[in-house]
């Protein structure tokens, strides 16, 4: 297995925790909120909004601006 | 004179107690000296702000957290008018979103129109957000403290593999093949208008999701 695989594998394992966590949140009883809830309570006050938001502007920037 | 400016210096240090305010200035510092000016001067102008926003509503006695329009009750609907006007507005927004995804996917990335229809938007939705939610909304109910834990820890195990991968790049401005950063997996969509248009409306959707939060 090379270091790009590793790395690659490496995202996948974090994507993969978040499914397997949404699916656990929205198919059983156990404690852990929906990704959706965990978005509207960090969005509930402004420090945090604010950062949200910024998160998700750089990502456009990021991907897009120079 | 002095003692004032000096309570304004200690004052602005309250709002670096804002973990929020602490990460956006990193992400501004890693920004800046990945080869990403642009994004981290404007990271570090809002990390500033909010500092400084922070300190003064806390000067002010204000609650640091709060916006002027949390916390109000929802009641109940709306009425037909006000739905049907919220509906006919949520399609020119869907409609004016695919616009925007088409055009702006046209450009070039790293051009100027990509920029500046891109650092447009940004600034507009963060002012936006900055001033409050749209609407009056209930608190959200607590959550679990467990469950939060566990995004925390599955987001922050994210960002620490992507800045692991951008440090064992060549340089942090040379892409590696070995230890690809999610910018380097995502080239090859984003090099086609059709990738470049719908990661934009993916990213649209999400402002939308937040905004409407």
């Amino acid at each position: 297995m090379s270091s790009h695989d590793v790395t690659v594998a490496g995202y996948l394992v974090v994507l993969l925790a978040g499914v397997i966590l949404q699916l656990l949140a929205t198919r059983t009883r156990a404690p852990i909120p929906s990704l959706g809830k965990v978005l509207a309570w960090a969005m509930s006050t402004r420090t945090r909004r604010v950062g949200l938001l910024v998160a998700w502007a750089w990502v456009g920037l990021h991907f897009f601006a120079r | 004179m002095k003692g004032r400016r000096g309570s304004q210096v200690v004052a602005a240090l309250t709002g670096l107690r804002e973990p929020v305010v602490v990460v956006l200035l990193l992400i501004a510092f890693f920004t800046w000296i990945s080869g990403k000016p642009l994004d981290g001067l404007l990271m570090l102008v809002v990390g500033v702000s909010l500092a400084w926003d922070t300190a003064r509503r806390s000067r002010q006695g204000a609650s640091p957290e709060s916006g002027p329009a949390e916390g109000s009750p929802a009641g109940a609907g709306p009425p037909p008018a006000v739905a049907r006007r919220r509906r006919l507005l949520a399609l020119a927004w869907l409609a004016g979103g695919a616009v925007y995804a088409v055009v702006v996917g046209s450009f070039s990335r790293y051009s100027w129109p990509a920029t500046v229809a891109v650092v447009g938007l940004g600034v507009a939705v963060v002012v936006t957000g900055w001033r409050g939610p749209r609407r009056p909304r209930p608190a959200p109910a607590r959550l679990p403290r467990t469950g939060l834990v566990l995004w925390g820890v599955v987001l922050v195990t994210g960002c620490l593999w992507e800045l692991w991968s951008l440090l064992e790049q060549p340089s942090l401005t040379t892409d590696s093949y070995a230890h690809p950063t999610i910018s380097t997996l995502t080239d090859p969509v984003l090099s086609t208008w059709a990738g470049r248009s719908l990661v934009l409306a993916g990213w649209l959707w999400l402002g939308w999701f937040l905004v409407e939060r």
